[in-house]
């Protein structure tokens, strides 16, 4: 009976051959989807990662307090206007001491996408050897709620809040991920939580690519606490968010974009928006408007997988530029 | 304790050598996550995506919280295939 049960368990615990570095009572909300991911990487790269990152929900975590630590990794803690010229230090100490090593760049979407985005846009021109994730929880989280560029059009942030003027975020979200994969880094990509599978191929791919240079993971986790959503349902947001479009699965080596999942009948994006109050007083007039953006988002990223198929990148452009 | 042989760099200040910081977070749930053994299919599901990773096997048959750090989310009981785990209030085990 035993062996039997055995059989059916699922592949992603394969994946997860190294022991969890952090503590088991660690002070991330309940159902945070963060908390999830953090564990996973080490768990998928190995505990000899070093992690560098800002100020953001991870840091109370990665950053231990006082002298202590909560976890066994080591960290470096760095500023938000400076995370990917952190990680560049590193990486160019590991380099000259000749310690092989993983840096893991480790930032929410407002480092990311917004506040530090400047030097990762140079981490990425200069093809620099780390791998930076970024956790996308649509906000500047851990200083209460406020909107960011990767926040959605017409989710209610502290900044963004419905009222008689006001009906949420009024500008278009921000698709960093594809940003990313424009700049023809080795490997770039976007993960989510609801397809733990695909999430640790992609970390393990990134591990290999970063020999080659730059990487960059666009993951969503979502913050049960900043969106108003119930904690059972952060691995159903993020299911359907993939399965509305909303947040398509897909992954470029060298820009080359390719859909690591495709929906074939995407749901309505209301499917989505239903699980949080941070979408609540949307009107239906509202609710076309980020469906229709979805679609938009959706169909260049089709788009742009069959042109970048037929167009030739020049080769070693990047190369020479490593050699020079 | 440490797996990690990058510590050797670091500072006198390390504190790689003590005991990690812990919170009880068991105290935040106010609904805990009961396993029906019997429903379990022993698939694995609601270890890998309970956020804390506390969803420990038991003898290669089923899945039981560790109680004294879940944090009540209900994750667990919401991807569990077979319905197999049932949120019960607190309250209930108060005697
Ligand atoms: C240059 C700078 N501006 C503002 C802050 C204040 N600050 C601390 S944490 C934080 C939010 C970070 O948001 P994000 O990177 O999205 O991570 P999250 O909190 O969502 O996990 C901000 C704005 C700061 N530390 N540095
Ligand atoms: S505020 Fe959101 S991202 Fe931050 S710890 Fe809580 S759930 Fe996680
Ligand atoms: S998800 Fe449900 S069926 Fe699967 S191992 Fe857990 S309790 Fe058992
Ligand atoms: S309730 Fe949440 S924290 Fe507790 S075991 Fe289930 S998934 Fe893990």
């Amino acid at each position: 009976m035993a062996e039997k049960k055995q059989g059916r368990l699922t592949k992603v615990l394969d994946y997860l051959k190294h022991d969890d570095p952090f503590s088991k009572g660690v002070a991330f909300c309940p159902g945070c989807g963060l908390e999830l991911l953090l564990r996973f990487i080490p768990r998928v790269l190995g505990n000899d990662i070093v992690i560098t990152g800002t100020p953001s929900c991870s840091a109370p975590v990665l950053l231990g307090q006082n002298n202590q630590s909560w976890h066994t990794l080591s960290y470096f803690g760095t500023l938000m206007t400076g995370a990917a010229a952190n990680a560049t230090g590193l990486v160019r100490y590991y380099r000259k001491a000749g310690i092989d090593n993983t840096v893991v760049c480790f930032n929410g979407d407002g480092t990311a996408n917004d506040i530090g985005f400047g030097n990762l846009s140079g981490a990425a021109e200069r093809n620099e050897p780390f791998i930076y994730i970024c956790y996308d929880n649509e906000g500047y989280m851990n200083t209460g709620i406020q909107k960011s560029g990767t926040t959605p059009f017409g989710a209610t942030t502290t900044t963004t809040p419905y009222g008689t003027v006001h009906r949420g975020k009024n500008l278009r979200r921000m698709n960093l991920g594809l940003k990313m994969a424009m700049n023809k880094i080795p490997y770039t990509a976007t993960a989510t939580l609801s397809d733990l599978e695909d999430l640790a191929k992609k970390l393990l791919k990134a591990k290999e690519a970063k020999e080659r240079g730059f990487c960059f993971l666009h993951v969503f986790a979502p913050c049960p606490t900043g969106w108003g959503a119930d904690p059972a349902d952060t691995i159903e947001i993020c299911r359907r968010a993939v399965k509305s479009n909303y947040f398509p699965l897909w992954e470029a080596e060298n820009g080359r974009i390719r859909m690591t999942k495709t929906v074939k009948k995407p749901k309505p994006v209301d499917t989505y928006t239903k699980l949080m109050k941070k979408f609540n007083h949307m009107t239906e007039a509202d609710m076309k408007i980020l469906q229709d953006d979805v679609e938009y988002e959706y169909c260049l990223l089709g788009g742009l997988s069959v042109l970048e198929a037929e167009c030739q990148l020049p080769v070693s452009v990047k190369d020479q530029g490593e050699a020079s | 304790m440490s797996s990690n042989h990058y510590f050797k760099h670091e500072g006198p200040w390390s504190d790689a050598g003590d005991p990690l910081m812990c919170t009880d977070t068991g105290d935040w749930r106010t609904k805990r996550p009961v396993v029906d053994k019997e429903k379990c299919i022993f698939c694995g599901f609601c270890a890998i995506y309970c956020p804390i990773q506390v969803m420990v096997m038991q003898s290669d048959t089923h899945f039981e919280a560790n109680l004294d750090f879940c944090k009540g989310c209900g994750i667990c009981a919401k991807e569990c295939p077979k319905g197999a785990i049932t949120m019960i209030s607190e309250g209930e085990f108060v005697s």
